[in-house]
């Protein structure tokens, strides 16, 4: 018998990481919050943690306004020009 | 003709052997599925005009693309006649809306399911059920239909329960949720006539459910008390928000509802006026978020929106009803929507046709 194989490994792209930072002293953070309650202040006292410690700065806030589909194109573009890192999280 | 590419698993000539090796590939949804033999899957795909590696959806996060042919193979291994296949690929492409948002319904912990709901003349040309025991077992076209859009949500994009499917307590929807719209009786136009299709084009209309809610009122004789007690249905503290939600009204509610000259519009204004909780009552149960309130009191605000009102949607639009069900019976139904808000907004597809929008 002859079974034809249900799953997939067709991709429409390649995922890829971003290229690890050099350093974190003195880098300018932001924050992407994806609108759940809480979020904001968890991300916030995780980057305040990093500026503690690395001298970092928190530059902006992002936000989706949709937790569960991903960020706008145009605000990660703004992100990517405007801090060093984001810090983001899933959950609820 | 299939994918020339497609993997092949050879696996000897025993029926109920080849039953436990898809349970040990880890391809089924807990149940036996049929093996998807080649000879079956290219009678399915004889039901698609498009070459089978045509895609039909991607899934934004991860690009995992179900092709024409990875839908044919879990159609079969959910029982699908090839008849049932076009519904079933509308269904994905309907699915496929960025707005839809397929991903998020089926990975967040809300646990909804897809629902199909299948409007026109197709549905009786392939035996579906829109009548007794609607949601319940015992079609092969309603069961197998929605069994095979969880056997590709799982097999194709791999949403597997606990890796990417966070589902909470996840609902019985996520073994299959398709029904047809009952046209036999009904006094409004169909989904399809109303979703603008022209006429003799059947449509199936995908919508993100977090569950089912039985609204039973055998005492009511008026729309206002049948609708009330579905506005209630509605208005519960365990379910109301932003979002849309489907109301499927039995034929006995309808002829009470429609008898009484309500057209469709008259029952959504009702309801989503009714489908409403203070925010005094909000926030003494910590549901109320100021961001949501101003979304839906904002200067566009629905003229029925009340101030000091959080009602259930952003417009009496957002509430989908019909009829369907067994002729006995004071019982209805509502559905809500996953997400407490517009994570996800319900689509439809023609079945079997392209439309040309010009």
């Amino acid at each position: 018998m002859r079974l034809y194989d249900p799953t997939t490994s067709r991709r429409q792209r390649r995922l890829s990481r971003a290229p690890a930072l050099a350093g974190l002293q003195g880098k300018s953070i932001g924050i992407l919050e994806n609108g759940k309650l809480n979020a904001e202040a968890m991300l916030r006292e995780i980057g305040l943690l990093f500026q503690e410690r690395h001298g970092c700065t928190i530059r902006a806030v992002y936000s989706k306004s949709n937790a569960s589909a991903p960020a706008p194109a145009e605000t990660l573009a703004r992100a990517a020009r405007e801090v060093d890192f984001l810090i983001t999280g899933l959950g609820d | 003709m299939a994918l020339a590419s497609a993997r092949v698993h050879e696996v000897p000539d025993d029926l109920l052997a080849a039953i436990d090796y898809c349970y040990e590939q880890g391809w089924t949804d807990g149940l036996p599925v049929i093996p998807p033999a080649v000879e079956r899957v290219h009678a399915m795909l004889a039901h698609e005009g498009r070459a089978p590696e045509t895609v039909i959806a991607t899934h934004p996060a991860t690009g995992l693309e179900l092709s024409v042919h990875a839908a044919a193979v879990n159609a079969v291994m959910a029982g699908c006649l090839p008849q049932y296949f076009p519904v079933l690929v509308a269904a994905f492409e309907a699915m496929n809306h960025a707005d839809f948002n397929f991903h998020g319904s089926t990975a967040s912990t809300g646990g909804s399911a897809p629902l199909l709901i299948v409007s026109g003349a197709y549905a009786e040309e392939i035996g579906m059920n829109a009548d007794v025991n609607l949601f319940g077992p015992g079609n092969r076209a309603n069961a197998t239909i929605g069994r095979a859009v969880r056997l590709i949500l799982r097999n194709v994009f791999q949403m597997i329960p606990g890796i990417s499917d966070k589902s909470t307590q996840g609902n019985p929807g996520k073994y299959s949720f398709c029904v047809a719209e009952r046209a036999r009786g009904n006094p409004w136009p169909l989904l399809c006539e109303a979703q603008g299709y022209p006429r003799g084009v059947s449509s199936v209309t995908v919508f993100a459910g977090g569950g089912f809610c039985n609204v039973e009122n055998h005492g009511g004789n008026t729309p206002e008390q049948v609708l009330g007690s579905v506005a209630d249905a509605m208005a519960n503290y365990g379910c109301i928000s932003l979002g849309q939600s489907v109301v499927m009204l039995s034929p006995e509610h309808m002829r009470i509802v429609a008898g009484a000259g309500w057209r469709r519009e008259d029952a959504q204004a009702f309801l989503f006026s009714n489908a409403k909780r203070s925010v005094d009552g909000m926030k003494r149960v910590g549901k109320h978020r100021d961001s949501e309130y101003e979304k839906q009191h904002d200067g566009g605000a629905h003229v029925l929106v009340e101030a000091g009102q959080f009602h259930r949607g952003l417009t009496p639009d957002d509430i989908l009803i019909t009829m369907g069900g067994g002729d006995a019976g004071g019982h209805s139904c509502f559905i809500p929507s996953w997400s407490r808000g517009r994570g996800s907004i319900m689509q439809h597809k023609p079945i079997g046709v392209c439309i040309d929008p010009n």
